[in-house]
């Protein structure tokens, strides 16, 4: 099964200029829950598709929205030179690919 | 005459003391940007309290706070000021709008004060203007740091003192203190410099003594208007407060605030779904309960609001890297697409020769190639490759004149430069117009993102009041 076929939200965004924050919003209870006990969705799983240190990743399952938040440090403060993406909006890719 | 927030008092506040709803309109999540008439009217007419607009964010990155600008055009932003300042003058509410100009420091707040003076004079219009400055004294600053109070957000290194003097524009972030001593001055009309976004909606009922836990939470769900509906939009919102709960209310009636939307709105743009760190206090949303009130509106209550023990103010400021220049091309090539990054890295070391760098301040060269790895750091190429590629190359020298010889340099190299298994001898790139080089202004970036514990706030946020 695949995130994309159960969530209904995946986004990227800043959360302060230092932070990188992925929302995954998912249809129903039954999505969430395959979603929070999934392996891939571990901390450990997307500090190895980030290349963070597993350390700096967390990973917040939120159940009133039925959303898992991920935090974790952006790469380069944004806007910094050589930053690529100042809003943090478009660095969900790699979850798009993920496997549950 | 009785001021803004006495009128609103005795509108609100019963002879036994208890306090009637408290409607609270959200006009804009960003003014500035255009506010759909429709929902505004309709907002209007639901008699508000008190209208609110938030005008700025850090997220625009670091130029705008740099360089004192605004991030949205002068025009735009006129035309929204005036909406939101004639809609409150006609019923009489008090308009607070935060963080002006975009990153709300002193060329800002001159900028959008300067507006608000026209408009009022084009509209016939006289009230209380009451300006708030955000620009933080360096010396209290630096005493700070000294005193190691205070500390970084996040990955940014401990602030040094020569930051402090680095930073073209250093602003801290106001709470709802100053808002609140704007009203009790009587003002009609506040404008802000950078400011918590929730303050703008939580002074006026914090000060009437509405509950902080749901008026914060309120406060941070409206400060992005309708974005916490279904669908998520621009439109104006209403939150109106009763007892220890508030209900959320888009004034367009396509844009459905659901239990899941609004818990969901938590989410957005926070590194913490359950706590909000405010100068004050800190919000607590883990007991908050989402309930329909009808499939327009939803109800939140059990929120809890903690004061703080010790006051803080986050800070920000950005300074001046450089001047930026930057190529624009793109390439069909599938030859110069397989090897765009040999050729990239070829044409760099050309023009490092051709334009030495300036020992005291090397200018950068930044390669960004759209359709492999610009976006994100792809750890392998794209599989097959993709038909067209874009190169972006940007260069921050010390001098606009060295960063637009870098850029053109690099645009002759990267035209012509020969690579084995060439076919397209006369010109690697496509350039959309010329020239393709292009002055890209100041280069700055984020030096200060740090939070400072403060023994009092009023000090930091000086208050200004004028009629006009």
């Amino acid at each position: 099964m695949k995130l994309v076929d159960i969530a209904k939200v995946i986004r990227s965004k800043n959360a302060g200029p230092t932070t990188l924050t992925l929302d995954l919003l998912f249809n129903d209870e039954a999505g969430f829950k395959a979603a929070c006990a999934s392996k891939s969705l571990t901390a450990d799983a997307i500090a190895k598709l980030y290349s963070q240190p597993r350390a700096k990743v967390e990973v917040l399952p939120y159940p009133p929205a039925l959303a898992i938040k991920i935090v974790m440090p952006r790469r380069v403060v944004s806007g910094d030179p050589g930053d690529s993406d100042v809003y943090g909006a478009q660095q969900h890719g790699p979850m798009l690919a993920v496997e549950l | 005459m009785t001021t803004a927030i006495e009128r609103i008092r005795k509108s609100v506040v019963g002879s036994d003391g208890k306090l009637a709803p408290l409607r609270v309109m959200a006009a804009s999540g960003q003014l500035g940007y255009g506010i759909p008439d429709p929902a505004f009217n309709a907002g209007l007419e639901r008699k508000p309290h008190l209208i609110g607009a938030d005008m700025g964010s850090i997220d625009p990155g670091p130029y705008y706070l740099g360089a004192g600008k605004m991030a949205q055009s002068d025009t735009m932003v006129r035309v929204d000021l005036a909406k939101c300042i004639n809609g409150a003058r006609k019923l009489g509410v008090p308009l607070l709008i935060g963080t002006a100009g975009s990153a709300g420091a002193a060329p800002h707040l001159a900028a959008t004060l300067d507006m608000v003076r026209e408009i009022a004079r084009r509209d016939g219009l006289h009230f209380r203007l009451a300006s708030i400055s955000a620009d933080m004294p360096r010396d209290v600053v630096k005493k700070a740091i000294r005193a190691k109070k205070v500390v970084p957000l996040g990955e940014i290194g401990a602030l040094t003192e020569a930051d402090v003097d680095r930073a073209t524009n250093l602003v801290g972030q106001m709470g709802i203190e100053a808002f609140q001593r704007a009203l009790n001055a009587g003002a009609d009309v506040i404008i802000a410099g950078r400011a918590c976004d929730s303050a703008v909606f939580a002074a006026v009922p914090s000060l009437l003594g509405y509950p902080m836990g749901p008026t914060l939470h309120m406060s941070k769900i409206i400060e992005c208007c309708s974005l916490c509906c279904t669908p998520g939009g621009r439109d104006t919102i209403i939150g109106t407060l009763e007892g220890d709960s508030f209900t959320v209310d888009s004034m367009n009636p396509t844009r459905n605030a659901s239990p899941m939307s609004v818990a969901a709105h938590s989410l957005y743009e926070q590194a913490d779904p359950y706590a909000v760190r405010e100068p004050e206090g800190t919000l607590h949303t883990k007991e908050a309960k989402y309930e329909v009130v009808d499939e327009h509106r939803t109800r939140v209550s059990g929120s809890r609001w903690e004061p703080a023990t010790q006051l803080t103010v986050k800070i920000e400021g950005a300074m001046r890297v450089g001047e930026r220049a930057i190529l624009l091309a793109g390439s069909a090539d599938p030859r110069v697409i397989a090897n765009a990054k040999s050729i990239t890295a070829g044409v760099e070391k050309i023009v490092r020769e051709l334009t030495p760098p300036n020992p005291a301040k090397p200018y950068q060269i930044i390669w960004r190639v759209y359709g492999i790895d610009a976006v994100f750091p792809w750890p392998t190429p794209p599989d097959p490759l993709p038909r067209e590629i874009f190169f972006m190359c940007e260069c921050i020298a010390d001098t606009a004149e060295e960063a637009r010889a870098v850029a053109t340099v690099t645009k002759q190299y990267l035209l012509h430069h020969g690579f084995p298994g060439r076919l397209s001898t006369a010109g690697n790139l496509a350039f959309p117009f010329t020239p393709p080089e292009v002055a890209a202004s100041t280069a700055y970036r984020f030096n200060v993102y740090h939070v400072m514990d403060v023994d009092s706030l009023e000090p930091l946020f000086p208050l200004h009041i004028e009629e006009v």
